[in-house]
């Protein structure tokens, strides 16, 4: 805790916190414009209600007032390792299914994943400062993929999409929470509009 | 001997080696090769290559290391650079690589003398990269989605080599691919950079020579954001006219980041842009109401944007878009002006009200009519009388008097103020002074002095000066605190135009002061035409007409006069431009003289027609001082001359012009016997010697009737003829000759004509020749030496009728000799008057008498007894006739002559019947 009281990791936490709650924010849109592109691409209907996902982390947590700031990094950091693993997954099966064709989706699913690269980034960045460093990912095995057939790959592809925009949200207050207890800062940054 | 055939066998020897070694193997092989092998060097090192020579040419060719000689191209390098390292390895050293050239080759001189190659190498030159410097990158925004970041960088000298520039990013935990473009070496594009993740940039540049590293760039790429700027723009109208509200669409979500705005707008037609306060836009929004606007204007909108804490780049303008603001009422009245006409009726004007449209910032709308009212300020009882007209000009005819003119325009809206001018009665209040123009970039300005009171405004009224046209009015107000303006209208150059400036007070106005200007001014189109007035001997009154103001082009400063004689200089006269004559003075006379005119303007002059006059041979009365003293001299003259002639006419007769009788055209006539006997001839003969006639005129008149001559009717004749007889003898007898004609033979006696008509029926009044021949008796007869052929026939006839004794037959005739009028009657004129004579009864010729006694100038009865007879002739004729009668016995007691004198050589001869009979 100690490098969390100087005055420049306060500085770095904070700038942490506020661009990581952008990120969140773009990501969450970017994710909502990809959802339309990947539901119109792949013959998928938006309304379709899709099961919860194996190895998908889930948003939704109980008593989530009741966490402590390393806990919501390390919820967070473990949740966007997943979703870059899978989202590469959906890369490949894409490149695989359409080539080069698809350019659109393709760019749209590697921009989401380079933006989950960065978010996660930002939390292990966090962690340090938390003087907690980030955990190994070694130690979070990837979960295994699945032998399935084409549709119920799109359809777990939406599933998985659908998720990160919910971690999105909770992400961005989570930070923002984290921004709150952080020391030195009343408030969160300047963030006025709620993704 | 065998020295010669050993080198002959190691000669062959040699080149059989050397054919032998490079076919070896099916490859090219030399006897030695060079390190390095195509060194790449930088420009300025220093630089060793050594030549290795084969073993195996060493045993066959006897080939060693100090036998090498070292090229670049075809330049030995010096052997100062060589260095024998053994025997089968040289080396060469270059300080500097600028020197160095391709190929580098190594050479030896077999035997002392053929030089062979051994190896060559390309030798390549550069530099190595410099460092990156300047990098500085900036996104895009493309789309929504895209934002492409593009780094830009100075890549440093040229390195002469091929050099390759890696634009590398990482994040702290990702490696990125390089960005490379082989076509430039000074920037690349990465595709879809991610923000708010701080991204580490640099650029590295290689070459064969090194690697070269920019200085790391580390930032996060939402910073340097260039966003699209904000589109589809849209303009609503306000609930207030002087409001507008714009709204558009953000291209960049929220989510990255928060945009601040910039607004600019300006009117339809204007270039100038207005800016809302920035400090007004500097959040993110959607939509922005302009206020201040004015109303029902047209204005054009643009807008753009940027991140709203100012880190970035401020996005391209937008699409420009328009909106119309509403209509309000008109912010003031129009301008008002008057022309007022005097001429048409006394006691009434006619008066045009002009006023000018609005301006759309002032009219705010549409003006629908304009409300006159006119108020007379004498009678303030009278109601106002109100006009509403659409147009800008409204014709009254008013009374003479004083008038406040109210003009209101009116929109949707509502009324503007009203404007007010006073038509006064005289225009007596202070004018302006000292009203000048200035033509300054293409427009025309007036300035003036104010007066000392306050003015209002003041109207300045113009026109075009023009022969082809009338002066059309233009006028503009304008406020009373200025002293100058441009005129507004299309002023053209080369035109006149008459500029008025009226001082307008709050109670009446100031006369008119006014000035002619030029915007711009040109040479006439045409020169003056000149012509001459009078012409002189020594000078010429030239005139000319002023050039209209349409071919003026300008004011005309003055006018010149060239003049020249046909092989003369050409003389120059500057004239005063008022003036529309000149004379010419000093002229040469009789001379031909060229003259033309030029008019000039302050922009040059043109010069008119030629025109051509001759000055006159004398001056003014010179001609009248020579002919006159000539035509008197010759007048006196001609008098000398004919009183010479008169005080000589003998003498000159005599010589020159004597009598000549001409024989054939002469006769004698003779009078028969029973001449009454009381003529006493014998006593007269004497008086007529032959010699004595130098003019013989012989008269043969068968008087008529006596009865047609009484006594009675003779008498008051008589009388006058005793009075009148010497002068009319002058005329008679002789048939009116003038200088040669004796006057003696018509001195007449009255008495004794009286006698004589009583007592014979013929009448003899002419030469009377009585002359014994040979001592014979004479025989008194009467005869004359004139005659004519039908003469005869007539004298016969009438020696028979006169035998008769009373003769019914009357008949009168006369002979004429030297009568110049017998000349133009050669066709028996007389005769032809004697008969006309004839039958005029007693009292035509009684009166006839009398006025010729009276005067001989009396013509009003020749005139009416003979009209187509000259004057001369009548009296000559009547008067003989008359004479006849009555004058003879009075010729030879008048001039008696003696019988002596009677010339011997004229013979009376008798005639006779059908013959001409000597005596």
């Amino acid at each position: 805790m100690a490098a969390a009281d100087s005055p420049s990791a306060a500085l770095r936490r904070r700038d942490l916190c506020s661009r990581g709650i952008r990120l969140a924010g773009k990501m969450r849109a970017d994710v909502i414009d990809l959802l339309d592109t990947y539901v119109e691409r792949q013959g998928l209907d938006a309304s379709a209600s899709v099961a919860a996902v194996e190895g998908v982390p889930v948003a939704a947590v109980e008593r989530w007032d009741e966490q402590t700031g390393t806990q919501r990094l390390l919820e967070n950091l473990a949740a966007y390792r997943a979703f870059r693993v899978l989202l590469a997954q959906m890369l490949e099966e894409h490149r695989e299914q359409l080539g080069e064709a698809d350019t659109t989706l393709g760019r749209a699913l590697a921009a989401v994943l380079l933006q989950v690269s960065a978010f996660a980034y930002h939390l292990e960045e966090l962690l340090r400062l938390e003087s907690r460093g980030p955990p190994s990912e070694e130690g979070a095995a990837p979960p295994p993929v699945p032998q399935l057939g084409l549709f119920e790959r799109k359809l777990r592809g939406l599933g998985v999409l659908r998720e990160l925009a919910q971690w999105a949200v909770r992400s961005v207050r989570d930070l923002r929470q984290l921004a709150k207890a952080s020391p030195g800062s009343s408030s969160a940054p300047g963030w006025a509009e709620s993704p | 001997m065998f020295s010669g055939w050993n080198w002959v066998a190691h000669g062959l020897y040699l080149l059989l080696n050397f054919c032998s070694l490079k076919v070896s193997g099916g490859l090219v092989q030399s006897c030695g090769h060079i390190i390095p092998e195509s060194p790449v060097l930088a420009l300025g090192s220093n630089f060793t290559a050594l030549c290795i020579l084969n073993e195996s040419c060493l045993d066959f060719g006897n080939i060693y290391a100090n036998q090498i000689i070292w090229k670049i191209k075809n330049r030995v390098v010096p052997k100062e650079q060589y260095r024998e390292i053994n025997r089968t390895v040289s080396s060469v050293t270059f300080n500097d690589t600028s020197s160095l050239a391709t190929p580098l080759t190594c050479n030896i001189l077999a035997d002392g003398q053929i030089e062979q190659n051994i190896y060559g190498i390309a030798v390549t030159i550069g530099l190595p990269p410099e460092k990156p410097r300047n990098l500085s990158c900036i996104v895009h925004q493309k789309s929504k989605l895209s934002y492409p970041m593009t780094c830009t960088w100075n890549p440093g000298r040229h390195t002469f080599l091929d050099t390759h520039f890696r634009l590398k990013n990482r994040w702290p935990q990702d490696e990125f691919p390089d960005c490379i473009r082989k076509d430039v070496n000074n920037s690349c594009t990465i595709n879809d950079v991610q923000f708010f993740v701080n991204l580490e940039l640099w650029v590295e540049a290689a070459n064969a020579l090194g690697k070269a590293e920019s200085d790391h760039l580390v930032l996060d790429p939402i910073e340097i954001v260039k966003p699209l700027p904000p589109h589809n723009l849209s303009v609503n109208s306000g609930i207030l006219p002087t409001v507008l509200k714009l709204s558009w669409e953000n291209r960049i979500s929220g989510a990255v980041m928060q945009l601040k705005f910039n607004i600019r707008y300006r009117t339809v037609g204007d270039t100038n842009w207005m800016q809302v306060p920035p400090e007004d836009t500097a959040s993110q929004r959607t939509s922005f109401s302009i206020q201040g606007l004015r109303p029902y204007t047209e204005y054009v909108f643009s807008i753009r944007c940027m991140k709203e804490d100012g880190v970035g780049y401020w996005s391209d303008w937008s699409e420009e878009t328009t909106g119309v603001t509403t209509e309000d009422k008109p912010s003031k009245g129009p301008p008002i002006w008057r022309i007022i006409d005097a001429s048409d009726s006394p006691g009434f004007w006619t008066v045009r009200l002009m006023w000018k449209a609005l301006e759309p910032f002032e009219a705010n709308g549409i003006i629908l009519q304009y409300e006159v009212t006119i108020r007379a300020k004498s009678s303030l009882s009278s109601p106002p009388e109100k006009h509403n007209v659409n147009t800008t000009n409204l014709t009254l005819k008013l009374p003479n008097g004083t008038y406040e003119v109210t003009l209101v325009a009116r929109n949707r809206v509502g009324a503007s103020p009203p404007s007010v001018l006073l038509i006064p009665a005289s225009n007596s209040k202070a004018p302006v002074k000292n009203v000048r123009t200035l033509p300054k970039d293409g427009k025309l300005w007036v300035g003036w002095t104010a007066p000392n009171s306050y003015v209002l405004k003041y109207v300045i009224e113009w026109c075009l000066v023009s022969n082809s046209s009338d002066c059309i009015i233009e006028w503009q107000n304008e406020p009373g605190n200025v002293q100058g303006t441009y005129l507004k209208g299309d002023i053209k150059p080369f035109k006149c135009y008459l500029i008025t400036v009226y001082p307008l007070y709050a109670d009446g106005q100031g006369s008119g002061q006014s000035v002619k200007a030029y915007l711009q001014q040109d040479r006439p189109s045409k020169g003056p035409t000149i012509q001459t007035k009078k012409v002189g001997k020594a000078e010429a009154v030239l005139t000319w007409n002023h050039l209209t103001v349409d071919e003026q082009n300008g004011f005309i400063r003055s006018y010149t006069i060239f003049y020249k004689t046909v092989d003369g200089n050409e003389t120059a006269v500057t004239v005063d431009p008022s003036k529309t004559e000149y004379t010419l003075s000093s002229l040469t006379s009789d001379t031909l003289y060229t003259v033309r005119m030029m008019a000039y303007t302050d922009e040059g002059g043109r010069s008119g027609p030629d025109f051509t006059f001759t000055t006159q041979k004398f001056g003014k009365g010179e001609i009248e001082a020579i002919v006159v003293p000539v035509c008197l001299a010759f007048l006196l003259i001609v008098l000398l001359g004919v009183l010479f002639c008169f005080n000589k006419r003998d003498l000159i007769k005599k010589h020159i012009w004597p009598i000549v009788p001409d024989p054939s055209k002469s006769n004698i006539a003779q009078w028969s016997p029973q001449v009454p006997a009381k003529h006493n001839f014998s006593s007269k003969d004497q008086m007529y010697p032959e010699g004595s006639f130098t003019d013989v005129s012989v008269v043969e008149i068968e008087a008529d009737d006596k009865k047609s001559f009484s006594e009675q009717d003779l008498k008051p004749f008589d009388l006058l003829k005793k009075e009148k007889s010497t002068s009319e003898g002058h005329s008679s007898g002789i048939g009116g000759s003038s200088c040669m004609s004796s006057p003696r033979q018509s001195v007449s006696d009255s008495d004794e004509g009286e006698t004589t008509q009583n007592t014979s029926s013929t009448v003899q009044y002419s030469t009377v020749v009585l002359n014994g021949y040979r001592d014979q008796t004479p025989v008194q007869v009467f005869s004359r030496s004139e005659s004519t052929q039908p003469l005869l026939d007539s004298e016969e006839r009438s020696e028979d009728h006169t035998g008769g004794g009373d003769s019914t037959t009357q008949r009168q005739q006369y002979f004429k000799q030297n009568g110049g009028q017998d000349e133009t009657n050669t066709d028996g004129p007389c005769f032809e008057r004697t008969r006309q004579i004839a039958p005029t009864n007693e009292g035509d010729l009684v009166g006839f008498a009398q006025l010729q006694i009276s005067g001989h100038a009396s013509q009003p009865l020749g005139l009416g007894l003979e009209k187509n007879t000259q004057e001369a002739a009548l009296p000559d004729v009547l008067q003989t006739s008359i004479e006849g009668q009555t004058v003879r016995p009075e010729t030879v007691e008048g001039n008696p002559p003696s019988v002596d004198e009677m010339p011997k050589s004229y013979l009376p001869q008798t005639v006779r019947q059908g013959g001409y009979m000597p005596q």
